[in-house]
C-alpha cells in the first residue's frame, strides 16, 4: 500500500497502549471483584495528570514528587469513589453503579474546568531528550516509561495474585463472595484495595500519558482514554489482567494506525476522528463476533 | 403465538393501594381547581406580560427536558442505556440544520427530518443492543457518542467543518419569545406521545421486557420489536429536541455536542428528575437551566467573582453530587415530589412518596 506509515504509528500505539492498559487492568480488577462497569475510571487518569500538573506547576514540587502527588490523586478519587459512592450501592443493580460511577465523573469535570476553563495544561515530561532511535523512530524516554509502567504494574500484580495472602482473598472474593466473608476475608477491605488499586493505575496512566503530547485538557480521561481502556478490557475478555495488558497495546497500536494511515485510504481522505471510528469497529467487532474476548472465560 | 399481555381489568400501577370509593370533598375539588388556574393564570400572564424573562433559557430548559426524556424512553421504560446521547442530539440538530440551509426546507420540514433520521440512527444502535448484552451495550453507546463527536459532526460535507451549519428560525418565530412557543408546542406533543406510550399496550409490553425478557417472551411479547420500537421513540424524541436545539442556537457546531455538554448533563437530569417520572424529568431540566442562570445574579450579591463566572460548571457540579445522593437515597428522583401532586391533582387523596415508578430497583437493564 503506497504511503503507509508503520514505524511511528507502532511506537505511538505501544505507549499510548500501554497507559490504556493501565486503566484496562483497573477496570477489570474491578469488575472481576464486584462485577461493576466504572465509568469514574477515566477521571482517575485526568486527576493523576492534575495532581501532577497542581505538584510541578503551583506548588512547585520537584518533578519526581510531583508525579508522586498525581499517582495519590488518582489513588484516593479510588479509595473516595468505593466508599462514598459504590458501597452505599452495594446491594443495588449493577446498572445504578454504572450510572453512579459516571455521575462521578460529571462532578469532577466542571470542578477541572473550574480551575482551567477549556484551555490545555502544560505537561512536561519526567525525562527530557530525543531518545533512542528504533525502526527509523524516535522513541522519547516518556514513551519507554509508560511501558515500563505497564510490564511493572503488570509483574507486581502477577505477584500480588500469585503470592501474597491478600491477592488471593481478593481472587476469592471475587469468584465467591459469601463463601469469602464466612472464612473471614474482610469484603469492604477487599473491595477497598481494589478501587485503591484501580485508582493508583489510572493515576499512574493520568501522570505518564500527557507529556507524550505535552499537554492536557480538564475530562480528558473520560472523553480520550476511558473508551480505548474499555475496549482494551473487553478485548481482553473484561476479567483477565493478562488479557487487559495485551488488549491495551492491541487498542493503542489500532488506534495509532487508524490514525495515521486511514486518510490515505481512498475515499476516506476526509474523514475525521478516525481514531474513534477505529474503536467503536473494534468494540462492536469483539462483542459481536467474540464477546468472551481475546483471554477471558466469560463476556 | 399471536397471544399478547391482556390489559388489566385496572392497571395496577395506577390505582393500587388507593380507595377508589374515596372521592374529594367539593372543598378539595376547589382546591385542586384553584392550582390549576393559578398555574395556567401564570402561564398567560407569562404570555402577554411586555416583560422578556429569559425566554432563551426557557427554550434552552424545554430542549433539555426533550432530550432527557428521550433518554428516560431508553434507560427508564426499555432498560437500556445510553452514555452517547450527543450523538443523539446531535444528529438531529446536523440533519435539521443542512435540510434548512443546505437543502433550503423550512423549518417544520427540517425539525420533520431530524426527527426522522434521529430515530433511524437509534434504532441502528438498537440492532445492537439486541446482540449485546446489558452492560456491554452502555459502552457501544459511549463509543457511538465520540463517533458522532469526533467524526460525523466534523465532516465538512455534513456539517460545514467547524464553522458550522446555520440553522435559521421559522418565519414569524424568530424572538426568543416566539421561539419558546414553539418549543413549548413540541414539549407538550412529546409529553403526550410518553402519556399515551406508556399508557398504552406498548407501554406494558415494555415494562415486561425490562422486567425479564425470557418472561415476557413467554408471555408472546416480541421482545425484539419492541426494544428496536423503544429506540425508535427514544431517537425521535432526541431528533426533535436536536432540531429544536439547533434553531435555538441558530448555528450548529460540533463542539456543542461534546460528552461533557450533552451526554452527561441530560443523564443527570434524567436521573435526579426520576425514571419514569415525566413532571420530575421536566420540573428538574427547569432547575438545572434556570440554575445557571440566576446563579451568577445571586453571585453579583455575594460579590463571589468565581461562582459568576463559573455557574454553568457549579450547577453541574451540584447536580451530580444531587444525581449521586438520588440513586442512594431516593431513587424516584423528584418524582417523589411531582407524582403525588399528579395524583392529587386527578382527584386521589395525597400521599408522599411513589408508586409505580423506579422505586429501588428501578435501573435495572437486560441480564
Amino acid at each position: 500500500m503506497p504511503g503507509f506509515v508503520v514505524a511511528q504509528p507502532l511506537v505511538f500505539g505501544l505507549a499510548n497502549g500501554a497507559a490504556f492498559g493501565l486503566v484496562a487492568i483497573g477496570l477489570v480488577l474491578i469488575y472481576k471483584s464486584s462485577r461493576v462497569f466504572n465509568f469514574a475510571a477515566g477521571e482517575f487518569v485526568t486527576l493523576g495528570a492534575f495532581g501532577t500538573y497542581v505538584g510541578s506547576s503551583v506548588v512547585k514540587l520537584p518533578y519526581p514528587l510531583a508525579m508522586v502527588v498525581g499517582v495519590l490523586f488518582g489513588t484516593a478519587a479510588g479509595l473516595a469513589t468505593e466508599r462514598l459512592v459504590v458501597r452505599p450501592l452495594n446491594d443495588r443493580p449493577k446498572v445504578t453503579v454504572l450510572v453512579a460511577t459516571a455521575a462521578v465523573a460529571i462532578v469532577l469535570i466542571p470542578f477541572e474546568l473550574m480551575i482551567g476553563k477549556v484551555k490545555p495544561f502544560p505537561a512536561r515530561p519526567a525525562i527530557h531528550g530525543v531518545g533512542v532511535k528504533i525502526l527509523g523512530v524516535y522513541v522519547s524516554p516518556q514513551q519507554m516509561l509508560i511501558m515500563l509502567a505497564l510490564a511493572l504494574s503488570a509483574i507486581g500484580l502477577a505477584w500480588f495474585f500469585g503470592r501474597t495472602d491478600l491477592g488471593l482473598a481478593t481472587l476469592a472474593t471475587s469468584q465467591e463472595p459469601t463463601a469469602s466473608r464466612l472464612v473471614g476475608i474482610r469484603l469492604n477491605r477487599i473491595s477497598l484495595l481494589t478501587w485503591g488499586t484501580a485508582g493508583f493505575l489510572g493515576g499512574l496512566a493520568g501522570v505518564l500519558l500527557p507529556p507524550v503530547t505535552s499537554n492536557f485538557t480538564a475530562g480528558f480521561g473520560t472523553t480520550s482514554v476511558l473508551i480505548s481502556a474499555f475496549t482494551a478490557a473487553v478485548l481482553g475478555g473484561m476479567t483477565s489482567i493478562p488479557g487487559a495488558f495485551v488488549g491495551g497495546i492491541v487498542v493503542g497500536i489500532v488506534q495509532a494506525m487508524a490514525q495515521f494511515n486511514v486518510n490515505k485510504l481512498p475515499g476516506l481522505h476526509d474523514l475525521p476522528g478516525p481514531n474513534s471510528v477505529a474503536i467503536l469497529v473494534v468494540l462492536v467487532g469483539v462483542l459481536l463476533v467474540r464477546p468472551t474476548g481475546i483471554l477471558g472465560k466469560e463476556a | 403465538m399471536a397471544t399478547t399481555l391482556e390489559r388489566p381489568v385496572e392497571p395496577p400501577s395506577a390505582r393500587a393501594g388507593t380507595d377508589r370509593g374515596q372521592r374529594p370533598s367539593p372543598a378539595g375539588w376547589a382546591a385542586r381547581g384553584g392550582v390549576v388556574v393559578a398555574l395556567a393564570l401564570i402561564s398567560l400572564l407569562y404570555v402577554f406580560s411586555n416583560k422578556e424573562f429569559r425566554s432563551d433559557a426557557l427554550a434552552a430548559a424545554v430542549v433539555l427536558a426533550i432530550g432527557a426524556l428521550s433518554l428516560n424512553v431508553l434507560v427508564g421504560y426499555a432498560g437500556q442505556i445510553s452514555l452517547g446521547h450527543q450523538a443523539f442530539i446531535g444528529v438531529g440538530a446536523f440533519t435539521s440544520a443542512y435540510v434548512i440551509s443546505q437543502s433550503n426546507q423550512s423549518f417544520y420540514v427540517g425539525l420533520v427530518a431530524g426527527a426522522i433520521v434521529g430515530g433511524l440512527q437509534a434504532v441502528v444502535l438498537g440492532l445492537v443492543a439486541l446482540r449485546v448484552r446489558g452492560l456491554y451495550f452502555a459502552l457501544v453507546t459511549l463509543a457511538w457518542g465520540f463517533v458522532g463527536e469526533n467524526s460525523i459532526f466534523r465532516s465538512r460535507g455534513l456539517t460545514g467543518g467547524g464553522a458550522g451549519q446555520p440553522a435559521p428560525r421559522p418565519g414569524g418565530f424568530t424572538t426568543d419569545r416566539a421561539y419558546l412557543l414553539i418549543c413549548v408546542i413540541a414539549l407538550t406533543v412529546v409529553l403526550l406521545i410518553d402519556w399515551r406510550l406508556v399508557a398504552s399496550k406498548a407501554g406494558r409490553a415494555l415494562q415486561a421486557v425490562r422486567e425479564s425478557p425470557q418472561v415476557a417472551a413467554n408471555y408472546g411479547v416480541n421482545v425484539r420489536a419492541y426494544t428496536l420500537f423503544a429506540f425508535g421513540v427514544s431517537g425521535v424524541y432526541a431528533g426533535i429536541a436536536g432540531a429544536l436545539f439547533a434553531s435555538q442556537r441558530t448555528n450548529v457546531v460540533a463542539v456543542d455536542f461534546t460528552f461533557a455538554l450533552i451526554a452527561l448533563p441530560y443523564l443527570i437530569v434524567t436521573v435526579v428528575g426520576g425514571l419514569r417520572r415525566r413532571g420530575g424529568i421536566v420540573l428538574f431540566a427547569l432547575v438545572y437551566i434556570l440554575g445557571q442562570q440566576y446563579l451568577p445574579d445571586l453571585a453579583k450579591h455575594l460579590h463571589n467573582r468565581f461562582i459568576i463566572d463559573n455557574a454553568g460548571f457549579v450547577v453541574q457540579a451540584t447536580s451530580g453530587v444531587l444525581a449521586i445522593l438520588t440513586l442512594i437515597f431516593q431513587p424516584d428522583g423528584l418524582g417523589t415530589v411531582t407524582a403525588p401532586i399528579g395524583r392529587w391533582l386527578k382527584g386521589e387523596p395525597f400521599v408522599f412518596g411513589s408508586r409505580g415508578g423506579a422505586g429501588a430497583e428501578g435501573l435495572s437493564v437486560r441480564p
